[in-house]
């Protein structure tokens, strides 16, 4: 990656954290009624206030507001987790999704939407299927006695491809519910309010905050497991903590937003191009160049095709596959 | 004199093929002690034993007295660092890098705090690196970031210090100052430095002692003098050679003579 562009943290997050901001003022602007960034920034501050259209308020609070935020925090907590597993991996091509995430949290979602699990029903058992196949895919890598991190992204690729087949399996054994799985699967936060903003924030910043407080034990991990150990470090706690809080983040965050490709690749290597590569910076940025992504990202499903909603997941990938590989190009990418 | 690390009966095998046979190997506080050998003699296999990195099949490690395998591994490396020669190199800064150094004795999730930042700003300033202390490691050449490996295990702040072929890819200016600064931390600063090298001049210039090794074993173990002569160097590495004294300073000059040995 390019590293010229390299800037002080005292120069990207603000730049960052104001972008964001102005971005989900504007974010939540769009939609079915447009409201003018003024009258959103009233409905937020001074919602009782009698100059405040009572809809404004309304449409800011009660139907976007979650939204937008639960957008920050999904962008923010697949970004994280995938800074965090690139370093632990050392491959660029780590994705949240890397180590069966994705597959446990199709299987469990799946069930549960044939079993009618309405309400949270079908979130909870995504974010329980997330955390139990990663789960097992550790267990069965301890269990064998590999130690190695390769070891680990082999065995999630496996059982991803199981999980995968057993999704397509079910879908195709159960054609009413087909449709909703499908869309469920292509990720999207249509619909998303604050019960799944109240279930899904905490343990997605208790990951992140988590990832936060191992970026040396990463550092160290990038650097290959014979320095982490010559240094020091306990690798395998070191390990188990990483994929501890990462996958809590994924979970969350796929709980929430379905299966949204793209940002948790590709953010981290965006952050790295201006802040480099220890995670106690590079972290924090993915973070925020996530939340900014996928909260764009949702502002253009809401209303590029309006009065349909585009899932997010299929914009991410569409608009993002090709601005990354010029990204790549323009970055002279080894 | 008490020994600070200590090796008896060491055996070590990688993948199944056996590098170390039986290797009893002592370090005496404030010595450079030079590890030299013919390739695929041992030498980087026994400084991961020594470190902890390799399990040996046989024989133990001791640290002042105690078994390495029983040390946690923090501990150790607040006591014994290693600067690897094939390390692994990614996009920190030198500063960044050398950092991790501290993590030994500030732990892993703490912040570094003043006394860590003195401890990198002196291992940066030894090594010559003050200059590049913003650059990322991966831009740097091979030479460069053979002291910035060095670096950090001088922010280690460790009592034992294993180099492995630290002045290889280095121009002549930094090979001897590298050279210089082990004997100047050993003699100085009282640490026991183990070195492997691959230039036996440049090992009878930085060593108080040496040890021979071929095939997984000691086969001399002693000052240059002892172990850098003609006989046993012609022997062990399979070329003709003969042994002079330096000009200076009387330390033995190791010189290849007649037809080389041919690949074949």
């Amino acid at each position: 990656m390019i590293s010229r562009l390299r800037l002080r943290p005292i120069v990207w997050a603000p730049i960052l954290v104001v972008s964001l901001v102005l971005v989900g003022i504007l974010s939540l602007g769009v939609g079915a009624v447009w409201l003018a960034p003024s009258e959103v920034t009233q409905a937020l501050l001074a919602p009782s206030s009698p100059e405040t259209r009572p809809t404004a308020v309304t449409i800011v609070w009660d139907l976007r507001l979650a939204r937008v935020l639960l957008a920050a925090l999904v962008g923010a907590g697949l970004a994280g987790a995938g800074a965090a597993f690139q370093g632990m991996f050392r491959t660029p091509l780590a994705d949240p999704f890397v180590i069966g995430a994705s597959g446990g949290a199709s299987l469990g979602a799946t069930l549960a939407i044939i079993g009618r699990i309405g309400g949270v029903g079908v979130p909870f058992a995504a974010f329980a299927g997330a955390m139990l196949a990663v789960l097992l895919v550790y267990g069965i890598t301890i269990a064998s006695g590999a130690s190695s991190a390769t070891a680990l992204l082999l065995a999630g690729a496996a059982l991803s491809t199981v999980l995968s087949a057993i999704v397509s399996l079910l879908m195709l054994m159960s054609d009413r519910d087909m449709h909703e799985i499908f869309s469920w699967l292509l990720g999207g936060l249509s619909g998303r309010s604050w019960p799944q903003l109240l279930m899904s924030g905490p343990p997605l910043i208790l990951g992140l905050i988590g990832l936060w407080f191992f970026a040396r034990p990463l550092d160290a991990l990038t650097g290959g497991e014979e320095s982490a150990r010559s240094l020091g470090l306990p690798l395998n706690t070191a390990r188990a903590a990483v994929v501890a809080a990462a996958s809590l983040t994924t979970a969350a965050a796929v709980a929430a937003g379905g299966l949204i490709g793209f940002i948790g690749l590709a953010a981290p290597h965006i952050a790295r191009l201006f802040c480099g590569s220890s995670h106690a910076r590079l972290l924090p940025a993915s973070a925020l160049v996530g939340a900014l992504l996928l909260v764009l990202a949702d502002s253009v499903a809401r209303t590029a095709l309006a009065p349909i909603e585009l899932p997010v997941g299929v914009l991410t990938a569409l608009l993002g596959g090709p601005f990354f590989l010029w990204m790549l190009g323009w970055g002279g990418q080894r | 004199m008490s020994d600070v690390l200590a090796a008896e009966g060491l055996r070590c095998a990688l993948a199944g093929r056996p590098v170390l046979d039986g290797v009893a190997l002592h370090v005496r506080p404030g010595e450079v002690l030079a590890l030299i050998g013919p390739n695929g003699a041992g030498k980087t296999t026994l400084l991961r034993a020594l470190s902890r990195l390799l399990r040996p099949l046989a024989g133990t490690v001791t640290l002042e007295g105690e078994d390495v395998w029983h040390i946690r591994p923090r501990p150790l490396a607040r006591r014994l660092a290693l600067a690897p020669q094939g390390a692994e190199m990614w996009p920190l800064t030198v500063e960044q890098f050398v950092g991790l150094g501290r993590a030994p004795h500030r732990g892993w999730l703490l912040p570094l705090n003043d006394e860590d930042h003195q401890a990198v700003q002196a291992a940066l300033e030894r090594t010559g690196l003050i200059p590049l202390r913003e650059r990322q490691v991966t831009e740097l050449s091979g030479g460069e970031q053979r002291r910035v490996i060095l670096a950090r295990a001088l922010a280690q702040q460790p009592r034992i210090l294993l180099l492995d072929e630290p002045t290889a890819a280095l121009d002549l200016k930094y090979q001897a100052a590298i050279l210089g600064l082990a004997r100047r931390l050993a003699h100085d600063d009282g640490l026991s430095v183990v070195i492997t090298l691959h230039d036996l001049n440049q090992a009878a210039g930085v060593a108080d002692r040496m040890a021979l090794l071929a095939h997984g074993r000691v086969l001399a173990l002693g000052t240059p003098n002892e172990v850098l002569t003609a006989e046993l160097i012609s022997t062990t590495y399979e070329v003709p050679v003969v042994v002079c004294r330096h000009p200076l300073d009387g330390s033995p000059l190791v010189s290849l003579v007649g037809e080389h040995p041919h690949m074949h």
